[in-house]
């Protein structure tokens, strides 16, 4: 037994010793906010709400691999800031986060947490591999309207869900757009091999034969251990003349990029990659030899950009969460924040799960400088309200903009069918 | 089907890829054949050897020699704090328990990884990696070759020590029977120490090429043991050539199934399913009864 | 796994009947639906742990791929479900018996490898299943032989049983299965096989004598096993209703080990704190805001702790702690004289 003892004390020991190693370099890395202007969000009127809280709640995924959690805590950043500005009416926001890790049960499980036992009014900023899948007939029972960053199918085919970002389908369509402008004869697309693969694919394969171009549709089990011939086979696989889009996590198009420019494979195909690239860390970790060589779609606008509501969402980073990085996730849980407070202020009379969920569902023509167009919900049976896209490429250590806005193809026909919504209303 | 012009890169990537499963797995067997113990915790200990060098050199700003050092320190160090706390009371137990415990260190040193570096993409990109020169199609670099140099020099290194010195002698006998050895007068905590200071520090240095050559993760780097469990079961946990040869060989399996479109998506299955075949095939003249105990 | 003679006694078979009333009765009562599925899934992976306890703990072997096998027990359920209209519990039965037989299959090369080698083949043959898994998906109403489909419209869900179609009935409906699961093993354990396998896990060679066929009795463990993993598939199947490939991670094999080697393998009881360690406790940090990387620390020092000086586990642990408590504050009130501790 006094061995156990030992035993326990030693691993405390080694254990508190790394955490003070790491806790020190986390120190270093962090950087203190100490602005003396606090943004205005909100009301803006520089008065800490008080009275009672409106309950709003996220589900995001967090495990090893995948970590959405920057979406919906800079989303509760951007509430902090309307909190210390009058909140709504004089009512502070209270924002519950739960994280999962992709088990179906659990995912279901916290809907209903966050409905039943929270209570939540609203339900804002959900980033899940899988969760509009699973939970979708539950919000359509309970009528809740969501406004997330979608990425599994459902979040862009059913009623309840609107997204400020296009997902994975309709982003890999911009980057095929792409590389169809930069010429590319023949079209291989690579992306992770999780569920929703042939949903992806799907437009894709009917853009480029609407342009008559062949293509090659390849999936890889993630993590990559062989990027090395991962790379080699997408080159191979384009041929003279070919081009590449990539659908992975950041890490993992990393990893096929770094192999492809170590093998020197990076001018050998046109190279395009879906928006989770669009982060400038990705971009730094690239270097030099990729200046202007990948094209990655961005559902939303430069995090440089002018424009009032980039610079509110910057200085709501520096003020509010200095410890998220600048970059797509914490735009999109920025977006997701102001339509939530612009839905909750227009509502008249009280704060009920019926009242918050119609003035969120009739959101119109929300402008930000962040998006490309106006947002909206609406009472359609389907919605991808950012259906513009931008292309940006790496140019040292940045990410800049190639093409400005322009319009994803409704070859794909959820797309047309948006459009013709939009159109007609 | 691909044409043979087509193969041939993937022949240098997959000898990159072996190299890859070798070093693990020799790593792995030299430990067993010392030891007793099959350290499952290999890859753990390499991917947080990565991460603290990471850190020393990305934030504290060390140059990165002492960083490389400290990685493999680190992996020296835990390792022979794990050996002699453990060595003693899991002493006269089964291969099994003994390789479920380290299964215990694996966890603590993963979720300690997840903990303190929360999932951001990180790479770890050593100065050798970019020293390249082309073999036809493909570029190779330093860091490729010396993960496959380093495999076959434990290798070497290691049969003729364990054969040739008097250490290596008290190393295999202690793997044998630590009481027996123990009554013959071998200072059996030291050679132990030693034992596992070095394989630490073989873990180390295993991580360190590894998160260069897959990728800085720490799930993906302990789990890699794995696949590289593979080679070494391929071998039976005995013969270290056998181990180094059977790396590579499931290395070039799998990069050269890559582009064969119609089983590209299974080849990951290539470690385990050799792995299967080679252990019930070695298995076939075994009965149920009096199944030996693994050595 | 050595140890001396395990102590398979149910002290007080009323404890667990009333037991099994108040969380069947009462539970759903008092608690939200959120815990309420928490618990379901404790219910089924106690059953998962059921079957690699009574594997470790009463034969002797090791099984680093019962989350393969569970998978396979919810593919076979989801399968069933959505081709046939073939009752919830008959489909239960099925995916068990289809488990089993593919378990005896794998069982009758595979056993004849020893503790180490079994352990490590296992767990290649689930890193394949999984690999394999990914490629072919779970059903979910589609066509074909493997019944997916990549379609983005909303799939259906894997039916529930008529009765039991909403969270608490679900739940008690799991939690009655789970029940005859650990009595279908508790009555193996009591009669003539368990018997066999406390022999064969003493001394091979003497069971042998004493006229034990060991091939039967271990391909019959083993094939218990997968049944009852089989079964707790079908019920997660019709918990979650959608199955994702992310839901058996070869990760979770390995906890699986550490969670039934901390609940306690000699005891029955061990294999539903393994199943709370393993489901319960996760959500009880994150209701309290803490990081779940700290549990899977837990789980590595739990395993050192267990192989290093209580092999009994928790459930071996504490009915010993209470035991001596007990006797302390009898002695003490000078009921009895004090005595040795049992054995």
């Amino acid at each position: 037994m006094q061995r156990n003892g030992v035993f326990a004390r030693l691993t405390l020991v080694l254990v508190a010793s790394t955490v003070l190693v790491a806790c020190s370099s986390h120190k270093n890395a962090g950087t203190t906010a100490n602005s003396t202007t606090s943004p205005k969000c909100g009301a803006g009127t520089g008065q800490k709400a008080t009275g009672e809280p409106i309950k709003l709640g996220a589900i995001a995924t967090k495990q090893p691999g995948t970590d959405f959690t920057d979406i919906p805590n800079m989303a509760k950043a951007f509430f902090d800031c309307v909190n210390d500005n009058g909140g709504i009416n004089g009512r502070p926001i209270q924002y519950i986060i739960e994280t999962e890790q992709t088990d179906p049960g659990q995912v279901a499980s916290l809907a209903k947490k966050l409905v039943e036992s929270d209570k939540v009014l609203g339900i804002v900023g959900n980033t899940s591999i899988i969760e509009c899948a699973v939970n979708h007939s539950y919000y359509e029972q309970q009528g809740f309207y969501i406004i997330d960053s979608g990425i599994a199918p459902e979040c862009y085919s059913t009623p309840n869900s609107a997204a400020v970002n296009m997902g994975p389908r309709y982003s890999v369509d911009g980057a095929t757009q792409y590389l169809l402008r930069q010429g590319a004869k023949k079209l291989v697309l690579d992306q992770s091999n999780v569920p929703g693969t042939g949903y992806i694919e799907g437009g894709f394969l009917l853009i480029a034969k609407d342009a008559g171009i062949p293509t090659e549709s390849l999936k890889d089990n993630v993590p990559i251990q062989d990027a090395n011939s991962v790379a080699l086979k997408l080159v191979q696989a384009a041929g003279k003349d070919g081009g590449v889009v990539l659908n992975f996590t950041p890490p993992e198009a990393l990893k096929i990029l770094q192999a492809a420019q170590q093998q020197g494979l990076q001018d050998r195909v046109k190279w395009a990659c879906s928006t989770p690239c669009n982060t400038d860390f990705l971009s730094n970790a690239l270097g030099p030899q990729w200046n202007g060589k990948l094209g990655v779609n961005a559902e939303l606008n430069l995090t440089t950009a002018t424009g009032p509501d980039s610079e509110l969402y910057r200085a709501v980073q520096k003020r509010y969460a200095p410890n998220i990085a600048l970059g797509s996730f914490s735009q999109m849980g920025f977006v997701e924040a102001s339509i939530a407070v612009k839905a909750l202020m227009s509502v008249s009379g009280d704060f009920t799960v019926t009242s918050v969920n119609e003035a969120i569902r009739n959101i119109k023509d929300f402008k930000t400088d962040i998006l490309c167009k106006p947002w909206y919900y609406g009472t359609a049976s389907l919605h991808i309200p950012n259906n513009t896209d931008r292309t940006v490429v790496p140019q040292d250590g940045k990410m800049v903009e190639k093409e400005g806005c322009f319009a994803i193809s409704d070859v794909d026909p959820a797309i047309a069918q948006v459009r013709t919504a939009e159109s007609a209303g | 089907m691909p044409s043979w012009q087509d193969f041939q890169p993937f022949i240098v990537t997959g000898l990159a890829l072996g190299g890859v499963y070798s070093l693990s797995g020799v790593g792995m067997v030299v430990l067993y054949r010392t030891t007793g113990v099959l350290n499952l915790a290999f890859g753990a200990v390499g991917a947080m050897g990565a991460f603290i060098a990471w850190s020393l050199i990305n934030t504290l700003s060390w140059p990165a020699a002492l960083a490389y050092l400290a990685c493999v320190g680190f992996g020296a160090a835990i390792s022979l704090l794990y050996g002699m706390l453990t060595g003693p009371s899991l002493a006269g137990r089964d291969p099994l328990v003994k390789a479920a415990a380290t299964i215990g260190l694996a966890l603590m040193l993963l979720g300690a990884m997840s903990w303190i570096w929360s999932d951001k993409a990180r790479s770890m990109v050593l100065p050798t990696t970019n020293w390249q020169y082309s073999v036809g199609e493909v570029q190779i670099n330093w860091t490729q070759i010396i993960a496959l140099a380093l495999g076959v020099f434990v290798t070497l290194a290691t049969a003729a020590f364990l054969r040739r010195t008097g250490l290596g002698t008290a190393m295999r006998a202690l793997a044998n029977d630590r009481e027996i050895t123990a009554a013959l007068g071998v200072p059996v905590r030291r050679v132990e120490a030693t034992t596992w200071l070095v394989s630490g520090a073989l873990a180390g240095g295993a991580g360190l090429l590894l998160s260069n050559l897959v990728g800085l993760d720490a799930a993906t780097l302990t789990f890699l043991v794995i696949s590289s469990l593979a080679a070494a079961l391929i071998a039976r946990l005995r013969s270290l050539v056998v181990t180094l040869l059977a790396g590579v060989v499931i290395g070039l399996v799998n990069a050269m199934a890559t582009p064969i479109f119609s089983i590209s998506s299974y080849r990951d299955m290539t470690p385990f399913v050799l792995a299967a075949v080679a252990l019930l095939f070695l298995a076939r003249h075994q009965q149920i009864s009096f199944a030996r105990r693994s050595r | 796994m050595r140890v001396t003679r395990p102590r398979i006694r149910v002290r007080h078979p009323a404890t667990a009947v009333v037991l099994l009333l108040v969380v069947l009765l009462a539970m759903p009562q008092a608690l939200s639906t959120y815990w309420i599925d928490v618990l379901t899934a404790v219910a089924i992976y106690s059953v998962v742990a059921l079957g690699l306890g009574l594997l470790m703990g009463r034969v002797g072997l090791v099984s680093l791929g019962q989350i393969a096998v569970l998978a396979l027990g919810a593919w076979v359920a989801a399968r069933l479900d959505f081709a046939t209209s073939i009752p919830f519990p008959l489909v239960l039965l099925i995916a068990g018996t289809i488990t089993m037989v593919l378990g005896t299959l794998v069982g009758l090369p595979a056993l004849r490898l020893s503790g180490l080698y079994l352990a490590l083949i296992t767990l290649m043959l689930a890193g394949a299943i999984t690999v394999v898994l990914t490629t072919t998906n779970f059903p979910n109403g589609g066509p074909g032989f493997l019944g997916h489909t990549e379609s983005s419209f909303g799939n259906p869900a894997v039916r529930r049983p008529g009765i039991a179609g909403g969270d608490a009935a679900y739940f008690r409906y799991t939690v009655i299965v789970a029940a005859l699961m650990f009595t279908l093993v508790f009555w193996h354990v009591h009669s003539r096989p368990g018997r066999a396998w406390a022999a064969i896990r003493q001394s091979e060679p003497a069971a042998l004598a004493a006229g034990v066929n060991i091939t039967t009795y271990k391909l019959w463990a083993w094939a218990l096993a997968s049944f009852v993993t089989g079964v707790a598939g079908g019920l997660l199947a019709g918990s979650v209703g959608k199955l994702y490939t992310y839901q058996f991670p070869t990760r979770d094999s390995i906890i699986l080990l550490a969670v039934v080697l901390m609940g306690g393998i000699y005891n029955l009881w061990g294999a539903v704190v393994a199943g709370a360690l393993m489901k319960l406790l996760p959500a009880l940090l994150d209701n309290w805001g803490l990081p779940p990387d700290l549990l899977i620390i837990l789980f590595g020092a739990g395993v050192l702790q267990v192989l290093l000086t209580a092999p009994g586990g928790l459930a071996g642990q504490v009915p010993k702690d209470l035991a001596r408590l007990g006797q302390r504050l009898a002695t003490l009130s000078g009921r009895r004289a004090p005595e040795g501790e049992a054995p």
